[in-house]
């Protein structure tokens, strides 16, 4: 008997005979799984449509045999991001197989009945590569209201929206209008669940995840794709190694003749939010972003710049539209990409995400259900943190990242002027003996310079403003008070008070609070993002 | 108050604008009326077929019934198509009017044959890509001649045409099969060193050669630039691939290489003085840029 392992170059036909095989053998069903998976060698140099009545086709088989949770996720991702009518109506048929309904299928339903809506078309589900001819059948939308009636109480919470539908002006057929007064009569029903209200528009029912994390000793090494070879929206070519090491990035995978608009346009589209969150934490020159096509063929430079910027795509050095020189055969086993192809031209993929760390290994991914940008940016700013405190422990001598070195640099150099301010010496015989006592004779011969002074004061005034500057975008102005409280010691031990001492009181708070206000701005950008 | 008046208003004017839509629908579907008739009641008809079932359910009676006048089928059609133009009020409507296509797809009536598969075409239709594909493999099973295939199956880079679209190319049924299966393969990113090979191939017709020119500027257009120079300096080249490829150097080349290019400007000189009207002023327009 022929087997999921032996793919290759089968027809159609032998591939249906295969999966109804599956289905009716308990032993064997949950290789009917595997079969959704895009990246399966059964899919390869087939046609969209084929691929589309191929997966069709295992989806209704799951519908028969019962979807397992390790399907779900497949079930879910077609009503959350399909547009094919055929896959639409097999995966909410295929829904209904679960053991149980959960209210965290509701919002699933409703988004792609709302996407579906105004493609409605019959579909056949009888025999493998059928197409309707007739309305009596089933289609999308049926399909749907179906697993709403289906979902019963448990689709309270977008009950709301399914009433609208009968509202609608033009609106549904008055065959469909029966199925929705069924379905809303199954929601309203007498049963009590716990559960109800609980559904939120992205929330995946319980231990099912789109979200896989890896951490740092378990992950693969970039060594085979580090020498890599992308163009990017410039024409500029760059290594993997080049872009990618050194910091964490965001990376996503799209392609222009994407036709589904809830993937790679929205995908695009999603990034170009990201990046805006990380402008927003101040965090766009520490984590890089790459958007990767997957038709590097097709994508010239040009075709990926109007891409991106028709979505709000920051373009910049760190912030880049990717396609690899040499095709994307190196990327798809790096990445383990869910998508196939037809010669250059994919058939079909799903929505992936990937954060990587700063040896450009990937640390996480979010997969199939559309993901959260700000949740990204969050594992990201983690993945970030994480190479701190990498860098720190393991002494490494790669340089600290320059932002942080421009802090200590200029909290030394104004925490210094202060201390020049205050012990300047008031004439050079001072100068001579401050010299001596530091036992530097040979430096005796520097001349006295009065406009030290006023240069250190403006140092000090800089330092204050800085510290002042840091002190509002971190919201913590503890710093700022203090070290204005030293200033104003300092100055008022220099104008004849007869309070020199005070001096000394206004060197330690300058120095107190400009430490304070330096660690108060590196916690910020760590902590800062609610992780 | 205002906006309940407007919205009351404009709902009595669409009312009052389906009345006669209704009243054309039953001139429509009765079979006692002449053609003219019926085809001028069609016309008509668009905003009334989608009030309700039973219009819709009549006017799709009369496009699938195969003993209607062929005229009014295709009136019929016209009329469903308009009234899909209104996707919501419409989308009652869609579920049988696609079923009817797909069962109309397959008529005896060439030209509804035709429009139908043109109308699920662009629906990107997985039923109408299967038939067309079938026909390009099989003639004997062909719905349309190769090259309409062709061109409704390149509304969908994702329809599977280009290995069909490639051996139609090296073994063409006929000379209009072959140019739509080569701005078919216009999108194929293989398909660039085919086009290179065409656009030099001084015994290709022109209008190959310059589908050919154009397919590459889309799939490399660095190559495009090099073939360009190279058949500027080619004396024996013809004006009108001479006057593509200055369109090409013009429009999209790297301007400071070219206005370098003493060889190149030069042979544009050349062409300036001794080609057509046509290619002069393209080589005259070329040259100005450049400051010659």
């Amino acid at each position: 008997m022929q087997d999921v392992a032996t793919a290759g170059a089968q027809s159609e036909s032998q591939f249906a005979a295969l999966v109804a095989a599956l289905a009716a053998d308990p032993e064997r069903r949950e290789q009917l799984t595997e079969l959704l998976r895009e990246d399966h060698p059964f899919y390869d140099q087939r046609g969209t449509a084929t691929t589309v009545r191929m997966r069709g086709w295992v989806l209704l088989a799951l519908a028969r045999a019962g979807v397992s949770d390790a399907a779900l996720l497949f079930v879910l991702e077609e009503l959350d991001t399909g547009v094919d009518a055929y896959l639409v109506a097999a995966a909410a048929r295929a829904l209904r197989s679960y053991p149980s309904p959960t209210a965290a299928f509701a919002p699933f339903v409703m988004r792609a009945l709302t996407n579906i809506r105004y493609h409605d078309e019959p579909v056949s589900f009888e025999n493998y590569g059928e197409y309707a001819d007739s309305s009596t059948g089933a289609s999308p939308v049926r399909e749907l209201l179906a697993t709403l009636a289906w979902l019963g109480p448990h689709a309270r919470g977008v009950l709301p929206e399914v009433e609208s539908l009968r509202a609608q002006p033009g609106g549904l057929s008055k065959k469909l209008l029966i199925e929705v007064d069924r379905a809303v009569e199954a929601i309203r029903g007498a049963e009590q669940v716990n559960e109800l209200g609980a559904a939120t528009c992205c929330a995946l029912p319980g231990g099912l995840s789109n979200t896989f994390s890896w951490a740092l000793s378990s992950r693969r090494g970039c060594e085979p794709i580090e020498q890599t070879v992308f163009e990017d929206h410039e024409g500029a070519a760059i290594t993997f190694k080049e872009f990618f090491r050194g910091h964490p990035s965001i990376v996503v995978f799209f392609y222009t003749r994407c036709d589904n608009p809830l993937k790679c346009s929205l995908t695009v589209t999603k990034l170009a939010r990201i990046q805006k969150l990380l402008e927003a934490r101040g965090l766009a020159d520490q984590i890089h972003t790459a958007a990767i096509t997957y038709d590097p063929a097709f994508d010239l430079p040009e075709r990926l710049r109007g891409y991106g910027q028709n979505r709000g795509v920051r373009l910049d050095a760190r912030h880049r539209m990717l396609r690899a020189i040499d095709g994307v055969n190196a990327l798809r086993g790096h990445f383990k990409l869910g998508v196939n192809f037809i010669e250059s031209l994919v058939n079909r993929h799903r929505i992936e995400a990937y954060i990587l760390d700063g040896e450009g290994r990937v640390a996480a991914s979010f997969e199939r259900i559309h993901w959260d940008e700000q949740q990204v940016v969050d594992r990201t700013i983690e993945v970030l943190k994480e190479k701190i405190d990498e860098t720190a422990s393991d002494l490494s001598p790669e340089p600290a990242d320059p932002p942080a070195r421009r802090e200590t640099a200029s909290l030394m150099f104004g925490t210094l002027a202060s201390i020049g301010v205050a012990f300047f010496p008031k004439c050079p015989i001072c100068w001579a003996a401050y010299l001596s006592v530091f036992g530097i004779a040979g430096l005796e011969r520097i001349p006295y310079s009065p406009w030290l002074q006023p240069g250190l004061a403006a140092v000090m005034l800089i330092n204050l403003a800085s510290v002042w500057l840091r002190g509002r975008s971190t919201g913590r102005m503890r710093g700022f008070y203090l070290v204005g409280a030293g200033a104003l010691a300092i100055i008022a031990s220099k104008i004849g008070l007869g309070w020199e001492n005070a001096a000394v009181w206004g060197v330690a708070l300058t120095l107190a609070g400009s430490l304070l206000s330096a660690l108060s701005a590196k916690n910020r950008r760590l902590a800062a993002p609610g992780s | 108050m205002n906006k309940k008046r407007k919205t009351a208003k404009s709902a009595t004017s669409a009312r009052k604008a389906k009345r006669p839509a209704r009243g054309a629908l039953s001139v429509a579907t009765s079979a006692r009326k002449s053609v003219k008739q019926r085809v001028a009641a069609l016309v008509e008809a668009p905003l009334a077929v989608c009030e309700n079932d039973e219009n819709l359910q009549a006017v799709l009676n009369v496009l699938r019934n195969k003993n209607e006048p062929v005229e009014v089928r295709l009136a019929a059609l016209q009329a469903l198509q308009a009234a899909s133009f209104s996707v919501v009020e419409f989308e009652s409507c869609r579920g049988d009017y696609i079923a009817t296509l797909r069962k109309v797809a397959e008529d005896p009536d060439p030209e509804l044959r035709q429009r139908v598969l043109g109308l699920l075409a662009r629906e990107k239709d997985g039923f109408a890509q299967k038939k067309l594909l079938e026909g390009l493999k099989n003639p004997e099973k062909a719905l349309l001649p190769p090259e309409k295939a062709l061109q409704l199956l390149s509304y969908d880079v994702h329809a599977e045409a280009y290995p069909v679209a490639r051996a139609i190319v090296s073994k063409p049924p006929n000379a209009a099969a072959k140019r739509e299966a080569l701005r078919l393969l216009a999108a194929d990113a293989t398909a660039a060193p085919l086009f290179e090979k065409l656009l030099r191939d001084k015994d290709e017709l022109r209008e190959i050669r310059q589908i050919s020119a154009s397919a590459l500027q889309s799939l490399k257009p660095e190559k495009l630039q090099a073939h360009a120079k190279e058949l500027l300096l080619d004396t024996s080249e013809y004006d009108d691939i001479q006057a593509t490829s200055l369109t090409a150097l013009s429009q999209f080349g790297d301007d400071e290489a070219i206005g370098k290019d003493e060889a190149l400007l030069k042979s544009v000189d050349r062409l300036s003085a001794r080609a057509s009207t046509k290619v002069k002023q393209s080589a005259r327009r070329f040259l100005s840029k450049y400051g010659r």
